[in-house]
């Protein structure tokens, strides 16, 4: 056996994005022509953060007045990300200490308690699905954006991703075992949790040798659908039957996340930035004409694929940023596209982060934004990663966290935006979230990746922006 | 915060000799040698990809001009439909032209199984406008299409590839159109073109048939069991017969004979499995279900060897290159790309079976040379082949048999040679 000092060293999960070629590219004015020309509409500059983002759009606000706390994992020390934080069907808020690093690590779901002011550990996920982390295969190591409410029943539906190495190898790659029994990954494991009883009530195995890259319950047509990796199949399960039927191939990229809108349609997104969608009349998988929002200045829509949607409250449209460098943020209007049958218009809401140099790709764990969602008091919330750069935002030279996590506040009505906290790691850095939730109370949570043990941070919301049941309507997507 | 409260410990020595190994051979896991290139179907910023679930291309053919005509396949849902196309990569092309018509020749079918190029015939501009018409009136291509009730030929339009597809390119757009059903009520299985070509032959589930490209008219040759594809040899097509045997047509006399050809020993009884790849010199190699590669020699009776054995299987692709090698796709899902390189060295009935993932000595016959990737023009991960011919320059053309599936140039290493000096 290995010596257990290198065995626990960090594995750079980001070995494979890294691999992604140079971004050379000229930071030219954008053009409103070309935008028009991709179908994508021009909104009013956001007032921090528009179209031309200078460095002062992003500086750190004054006073910025939402308290941040940090829960760590530390009953799974294991954890080293935290991919799914969702608000369930009892207005909780449930998050997944993942273990993805890890050979033979194992994801255990946890939800906050309130009394206690701290999370409870639910359960050991591998060990209810019989596929325990030293079986010698790829691991039940993460939930990723793959939590689903029911509300009828207070079940919480959740499904397993895969990428935690074999206990007893450093890394997994689904290519390089898919055609190894030994080492293939199980399949992503559905679970149905009872909220109230704190029970699992049944599990199956949703998606052989795949794992699950998002979720998403709709329930009055008792379907789950999910997105597959590594192949970006698009899978429906019925819930009645409790089997699957895999309706082909989207793309390369997975796209972060599927949602759904009034006729039961379900959107995602394709690798060329367009708009994917299921139509259950069609049964089939349609690609738009447009583009989702991205830079016209360098990027083609390429990568541009959803990382994170928060439905409005009045459902007639839904916002959205990007998993690219520079992630995108828009309006999508599906209330247009729910009077017929075309395509949705995109807003374009400009770049979630600062400007940057072009000359060379980002980091995407470092240039991120996610954890999009509604609070209370009717306005979207979300974060988006700040950083030292010393031609684009030297203010930040010699801060104690180079690298910041702020939570901003978007007015839909004005589209003005306002920072309202930032989150902070005690040790760490703490800019990369990948969901953020309401609670019933009304306080914002949001799921943190990177550092170990994991965690998730409670931003508690002022008074006069709180309500009671403020995760309602709830969001029926991971 | 990293605390080192991890818990699990892993069971294995980092410095160990297999993990490193391990290691690198995941690191190297796409693409192992050459050069992969996917192109869309389309000529980028000017059309418009087929759409996602019409574009599983399960035909493919290339002409003396080195342009490629291929064929779709698509789910069957109702308003889905299969597509031909034609597609040029060398010169000022770059390009694939989708010529199914909106009000389509190809309403109601769901798969292509062959597409046929023919003759590439060119009018002088001395020539008078009925000879040009008539030249038009010749196909590029015929391809073979089923429907649940019917196995048709559809004419594909030449199409005048050959222009600036960088900056100005002139002509009508063109559109297939149905030539019939090849024999009724029977689909078709697959279809080969003639060197020729001027004629095809081509097998339904019971017949083997042939059309002639100028008048598109089929005809029945006789009686056949349609069980696979089929391959045009240097004076014989040959197909899958009962009993793990071959039939053969010759074509010089028409003459058909059954069961004329006992296969090897091998996996032969699922005959949709069983792939042939040929070429232009009438050299013909055959995988059988499980992966085995023969080289088959029609002279003589004929014969064959085993060159290669794959390490996945079945084959779902595979051509000749002019060098000899076997290049293709084989495995379920997400399939692997293989070589396969006969060497002087193997003598009859020796079998060289290719070791696993990553410990592949350069001197194996039939190498995993990983998962098939492209890095330019599209970023994109190739799962499924559906068929392959090799380009003008000896270069592989893949069809992607997948959703958005994508047209593959697979540039291969090249062999070194050494040089004595004088």
């Amino acid at each position: 056996m290995g010596s257990s000092d290198e065995t626990e060293r960090e594995l750079d999960r980001r070995s494979f994005i890294k691999a992604g070629g140079a971004l050379a590219a000229v930071f030219a004015p954008a053009l409103t022509a070309q935008r028009a020309l991709a179908g994508v509409a021009v909104a009013p500059a956001l007032r921090r953060g528009g179209f031309a983002a200078r460095e002062a759009d992003f500086g750190p606000a004054e006073g910025a007045p939402y308290p941040a706390k940090w829960y760590p994992f530390t009953g799974h020390p294991d954890s080293d990300t935290c991919w799914s934080l969702s608000v369930g069907p009892d207005g909780r808020i449930y998050a997944a200490a993942c273990a993805e690093s890890v050979p033979g690590g194992v994801v255990k779901p946890t939800r906050y308690n309130e009394q206690r002011d701290d999370l409870d550990y639910l359960f050991n996920l591998a060990e209810k699905v019989d596929d325990p982390g030293d079986s010698g295969r790829a691991t039940q190591c993460k939930i990723h954006y793959s939590f689903a409410p029911s509300m009828h029943d207070g079940v919480m539906f959740m499904a397993t991703h895969l990428s935690g190495p074999p206990i007893d190898l450093p890394v997994y790659s689904p290519w390089y075992s898919w055609h190894d029994a030994k080492r293939v990954f199980r399949g992503s494991a559905l679970l149905a949790f009872d909220t109230k009883t704190v029970q699992v009530l049944w599990w199956d195995t949703m998606i052989p040798k795949e794992g699950c890259r998002c979720l998403l319950h709709d329930e009055e047509r008792g379907l789950l659908y999910a997105m597959s990796y590594p192949r970006d199949h698009f899978i429906i399960y019925d819930l009645k039957t409790r089997k699957h039927r895999d309706l082909g191939r989207i793309s390369s990229i997975n796209p972060q996340t599927l949602f759904l809108d009034k006729k039961h349609r379900v959107w995602t997104s394709s690798d060329y930035g367009r708009i994917v969608r299921y139509d259950p009349e069609t049964d089939r998988l349609e690609t738009s004409p447009n583009f989702i929002a991205h830079d016209l200045n360098y990027q083609t829509g390429w990568h541009s694929v959803f990382y994170d949607v928060a439905p409005a409250p009045d459902r007639e449209s839904v916002y959205a940023c990007t998993w690219s460098p520079a992630p995108r943020l828009m309006r999508i209007w599906l209330d247009e596209v729910n009077k017929g049958d075309g395509w949705p218009r995109v807003e374009d809401l400009g770049p979630a982060t600062q400007p940057r140099d072009l000359n060379f790709p980002v980091d995407l764990y470092r240039d991120h934004c996610g954890g999009m969602t509604f609070g209370g008091d009717g306005k979207l919330y979300y974060v988006a990663s700040r950083w030292y750069d010393p031609k684009y935002f030297p203010q930040l030279k010699g801060a104690k966290i180079e690298t910041q996590g702020v939570v901003w506040r978007l007015d839909p009505e004005t589209l003005n935006r306002e920072e309202v906290s930032q989150l902070v790691h005690p040790t760490g850095e703490a800019h990369y979230v990948s969901r953020g939730a309401v609670d019933h109370n009304g306080d914002l949570f949001f799921g943190h990746v990177g550092n170990r043990p994991s965690g998730i941070f409670k931003v508690s919301m002022p008074a006069d922006r709180k309500r009671p049941n403020a995760h309602l309507p709830i969001r029926m997507w991971g | 915060m990293t605390t080192n409260t991890q818990t699990t410990k892993p069971r294995f020595d980092p410095n160990s000799p297999e993990i490193r190994e391990y290691l690198n051979d995941v690191s190297h896991q796409f693409v192992r040698e050459g050069t992969m290139v996917a192109f869309p179907t389309c000529l980028p910023g000017v059309t418009m990809p087929i759409p996602l679930d019409e574009s599983r291309i399960t035909a493919i053919d290339i002409n003396t001009d080195g342009h490629v005509y291929g064929g779709t396949s698509c789910s069957g849902k109702a308003g889905a439909k299969v597509h031909v196309f034609a597609a040029a990569f060398h010169n000022l092309t770059g390009v694939v032209l989708d010529v199914t018509a909106a009000d389509d020749a190809l309403a109601g079918a769901t798969e292509c199984v062959a597409v046929c190029c023919c003759e590439v015939r060119k009018w002088r501009e001395e020539e008078s406008e009925e000879e040009r018409k008539a030249a038009r009136a010749w196909p590029g291509a015929i391809a073979f299409v089923n429907s649940p009730r019917s196995g048709r030929a559809i004419f594909v339009p030449h199409v005048d590839l050959a222009q600036d597809w960088i900056q100005e390119w002139g002509g009508d757009q063109q559109y297939a159109r149905d030539l019939g059903e090849c024999v009724p009520g029977e689909p078709v299985v697959h279809a080969v073109a003639l060197r020729e070509g001027r004629r095809i032959v081509g097998v339904t589930s019971r017949h083997l048939f042939t059309v002639e490209a100028a008048t598109g008219k089929a005809s029945v040759l006789g009686e056949v069991p349609g069980r696979g594809r089929i391959v045009v040899a240097e004076y014989y097509v040959w197909g899958l017969d009962d009993n793990a045997k071959l039939w053969s047509y010759e074509i010089g006399t028409g003459k058909l004979q059954r069961g004329v050809v006992s296969l090897p020993s091998g996996d032969w009884d699922n005959g949709a499995a069983i792939r042939w790849a040929s070429s232009k010199w009438g050299n013909v190699v055959i995988a059988d279900a499980s992966g085995r590669l023969f080289r088959f020699y029609e002279r003589h009776g004929g014969s064959f060897h085993q060159i290669g054995q794959t390490h996945l299987a079945p084959v779902y692709a595979m051509a000749l290159a002019p060098d000899g090698r076997v290049f293709g796709g084989c495995g379920d899902e997400i399939a692997n790309l293989f070589v396969c390189e006969p060497s002087p060295i193997n003598r009859p009935g020796e079998v060289v079976v290719a070791p696993p993932v990553g410990s592949s000595p350069a001197a194996a016959s039939a190498r995993n040379l990983g998962v098939a990737a492209s890095v330019f023009e599209q970023r994109r991960y190739m799962y499924q082949f559906g068929d392959a011919v090799v380009g003008r320059d000896g270069e592989i053309v893949f069809a992607e048999n997948d959703n958005g599936g994508h047209l593959w140039l697979y540039f291969p290493s090249l062999r070194a040679v050494h040089v004595i000096s004088g």
